[in-house]
């Protein structure tokens, strides 16, 4: 029967084929803007930290004065960050900032180039879950005194060693010489959630350094650095004793218990440093001067999804409900126009069902090609993005997923529009009919 | 006017399709009269003149990565040779470069007590020395430039002098004239000895963007990364990309130089998400216009089909081609005012809602009332297409056919 309904359903779309191009078109368009718009949300929305996502924390700290800034900030002082690497009480920890040195190996012929470079401490691997090729991060000791160790990415191996295993060798960053103790594997999470305030679809960095080398070697900091009260940074020595911040701060806190006991842990923290005059906003408790974020509440702070792109999502539903109600209107006027068909096929023993589901069928088919060609449009539309607006490929890659949320919502959009249409039709009385042939 | 009365009765005859016609105009208005709001807002930020001489700018970052480099001296080498180049009109160096989204931001006091002093809005906080405003292209407005013999090396030198821009000066000391006056940044004096007549900073988006000074620093000579600009006229910028390199790394080779790009380029990618909005939410506007004006031609073909017997009849009767064009206008401006009211108090609706979440400005009255309008524009050209056709329907076929 399914199969009968699909032959009269494409016959009655060839016999009208103005309207049924029409109804495809409207389906189409709004399904392709829809579509669009949901796919650069879904795809900045997503969290690749998975099941980890609230195992991961990052921990702020209102290390301000009275009357400066409102609102917690992302990163941390150098002060904080060394105090709470300190903490044993946590398994996995880690500091992390962006810097920038200048890259060269053995081979001369490969000239310097400038790489964008995470300082940051071995358990950074460990809470974001970074997959090594060869080797691994480097030791405990690493972090307390300083080495000159370094994980490289798996292209930099590429076109440094050839892909082979370089765990031993030597790179130079800033002329400088750094063991690699561990090549990663490809690994560029997106967004790029472990640090969203530099750009939150940025590639991954390539090179990672121990946060211990900070105080000796005075990397330039790659990012945001925040003060709220007056202290000139002449030197890099100003720059870890002030009160800017300009660090993030990683921990894994696995159960509530866990995190509940962090979250005295720091609440003590900032009561010891009032006691020596830091954290000098009063009009907080201690408590309130505290807050570990998981991945989710980290993204959503970060505003990883622009307001713009809510907005679009949000008009774009509403312009397909337009194209809803306006196949709505093309459908009824279809269909009664066929009344006196289904007339006839009522009085010759056709059910109401029978001719409820045979319309159905018709709805649903145009739905599904307008699917397809929403689809289209769609891919269309984010490949223009991607090349006019340079917005990222990882954001205008049509989500394998759409292939399937596409036609489901093109077909569910026009049954929808179909049911009244359809029950008008089906409630059809066959003697009005009769009487005027 | 007789002719209103006929067809609200048969409007209310048969709701269903009328009914689908003012949903759809309630939801067209509401959105094209939020997202041309969206849209002219966005376009109306991208106009905005920054003040600099944008295609003449060209910017780049030099990496010097030989820890044994002298910061301080290699970029008095470096502003000499960039001066020196052919073509060159003027370079200097920069804490940061316009509307690029990053950079310094600050503010001074008016005293040196941090206790009762009053602070400055915000500002983007230039460091560069008496080249700089020839390079930016920017107006000099009152007052005077810095000399070379003024310029400092380090934050905490003595005779800090600053330029500030126009409106930040207004918005500070109102009609009062800057010039002379002293601010502190910490116990650092800082003199005002010139206005700037445009300035803009780093962050397009910035309620302070307008705000700026420059201060009499060379800041070259701070850290490995520094920022340079260079001005020359747009026909000899391309080449000068290469000239710049060549002639830096003859200089000193151990240096990485990358992100070379005019103050215009930087301005398109800057504002890219503005341009991104506007574009999406124009063509939504065309679409929804084309599927309402086409949808609605659609309908209203099939009632003039189904009414054929009606409009022979009425035309057998007396009534001219105009009337019945007429009466297919009258039934399509009263579906589209009463949609266009609902759809405009809807839009308002939204734009709070939109207002509220996303901390937009409210949508103006006028928004709602031009889509009405333009609605109505189109749905005329979609009802008089199908409606003229039916007027040329001649009696006689009219009444014989079913």
């Amino acid at each position: 029967m399914f199969f009968y309904y699909c032959d009269l359903a494409w016959r009655s779309i060839r016999q009208t084929p103005m309207l049924s191009m029409l109804m495809v078109l409207a389906i189409s368009i709004g399904i392709g803007i829809t579509i669009t718009t949901l796919n650069v949300y879904k795809t900045m929305s997503y969290n690749p930290a998975g099941d980890r996502s609230e195992v991961i924390n990052s921990v702020q700290l209102w290390s301000q004065g009275l009357d400066t800034w409102d609102e917690l900030m992302a990163n941390i002082t150098y002060t904080d960050a060394i105090n709470l690497r300190n903490n044993n009480e946590l398994s996995l920890k880690a500091a992390t900032y962006r810097t920038g040195l200048a890259l060269q190996s053995d081979n001369l012929k490969i000239e310097p180039v400038l790489n964008g470079v995470r300082v940051t401490d071995r358990d950074f691997f460990r809470i974001f879950s970074v997959p090594f090729l060869y080797g691994s991060y480097w030791d405990a000791s690493v972090d307390l005194r300083p080495a000159y160790q370094v994980v490289i990415s798996q292209k930099l191996n590429l076109r440094f060693f050839e892909g082979k295993n370089s765990v031993g060798k030597t790179v130079f960053l800033n002329r400088k010489p750094y063991q690699i103790v561990g090549v990663i594997d490809d690994w560029n999470p997106q967004p790029k959630y472990y640090d969203p305030l530099n750009g939150a679809f940025n590639d991954a960095e390539e090179i990672f350094i121990p946060f211990s080398l900070t105080g000796q070697e005075e990397f330039d900091v790659w990012g945001n650095t925040s003060g709220w009260k007056f202290e000139p940074m002449l030197t890099y020595k100003d720059r870890l004793v002030s009160e800017k911040v300009w660090i993030q701060f990683w921990t894994e806190l696995a159960t509530d218990e866990k995190k509940q006991s962090y979250l005295g842990w720091l609440t003590r923290y900032v009561e010891q440093q009032r006691a020596i005059g830091r954290f000098t906003d009063t009009a907080k408790t201690p408590a309130e001067s505290v807050q570990i974020s998981d991945i989710d509440k980290w993204l959503e702070d970060n505003n990883v999804v622009p307001k713009d792109n809510k907005i679009l999502v949000g008009l774009s539903l509403l312009f397909l409900s337009v194209c809803l109600v306006n196949i709505l209107g093309l459908l009824l006027t279809k269909f009664l126009k066929r009344a006196p068909e289904v007339g006839v096929r009522r009085a010759i023993g056709a059910s109401r069902g029978q001719i409820f589901s045979q319309y159905m069928v018709e709805v649903g088919m145009i739905g599904f090609i307008g699917g397809v060609v929403g689809l289209l449009w769609a891919w269309g539309s984010l490949t223009a993005l991607h090349s006019y607006f340079d917005m990222d490929q990882s954001v205008t890659g049509l989500d394998v997923s759409m292939w399937f949320i596409t036609p489901l919502i093109a077909i569910s959009t026009a049954v929808l529009a179909g049911i009244y249409p359809a029950w008008v039709v089906c409630r059809t009385k066959p003697s009005v009919y009769l009487k005027a042939q | 006017m007789l002719h209103i009365k006929p067809i609200l009765s048969s409007l209310m005859r048969s709701k269903s399709a009328p009914i689908l016609l003012l949903l759809q105009i309630i939801l067209s208005v509401a959105i094209v009269a939020n997202a041309s709001f969206i849209i002219n807002e966005r376009l109306s930020l991208m106009q905005r003149e920054s003040g600099y001489a944008e295609d003449q700018i060209l910017t780049f970052s030099v990496y010097n990565f030989d820890p044994a480099i002298d910061n301080a001296k290699q970029n008095q080498v470096d502003q000499l040779i960039l001066r020196s180049l052919p073509n060159v009109i003027d370079a200097s160096s920069s804490n940061m470069l316009p509307l690029s989204d990053s950079g310094w931001m600050d503010r001074y006091v008016d005293g040196p007590n941090p206790d009762t002093a009053k602070s400055t809005p915000g500002f983007a906080f230039y460091l560069g020395n008496e080249h700089l405003l020839d390079v930016m292209g920017a107006k000099l407005i009152a007052g005077r430039n810095f000399t070379a013999d003024e310029i400092n090396s380090s934050l905490d030198d003595s005779g800090m002098l600053a330029l500030v821009s126009q409106p930040l000066a207004k918005a500070f000391w109102g009609d009062e004239s800057p010039l002379g006056k002293t601010l502190y940044q910490g116990e650092q004096a800082v003199t005002i000895i010139g206005v700037v007549d445009k300035l803009q900073g780093a962050w397009v988006d910035h309620e302070n963007f307008e705000y700026s000074v420059i201060q009499n620093i060379d800041f070259g000579g701070n850290g490995s990364n520094k920022s340079y600009m260079v001005r020359a006229l747009p026909e000899h910028i391309p080449a000068l990309e290469e000239a710049i390199r060549k002639a830096l790394h003859a200089e000193n080779p151990n240096r990485v130089f990358d992100n070379f790009q005019t103050l215009s380029e930087i301005r398109s990618i800057t504002y890219g998400n503005h341009r991104l909005m506007a574009t999406v939410l124009s063509i939504m506007v065309v679409l929804l216009l084309l599927i309402t004006a086409l949808g609605l031609t659609g309908m209203v073909m099939f009632n003039i089909q189904r009414r054929t017997k009606q409009i022979g009849t009425r035309r057998a009767l007396g009534a001219n081609k105009r009337d019945i064009i007429e009466y297919f206008m009258i039934e399509n401006y009263l579906i589209c005012i009463v949609g266009g009211v609902i759809g405009g108090l809807l839009s308002l609706v939204l734009g709070q809602q939109l207002m509220k979440l996303y901390s937009l400005p409210m949508v103006p009255i006028m928004y709602p009332i031009v889509s009405v309008m333009g609605l109505l524009m189109v749905t005329t050209l979609a009802v008089i297409v199908p409606a003229t056709k039916a007027a040329n329907i001649s009696p006689a076929m009219a009444t014989r056919s079913v």
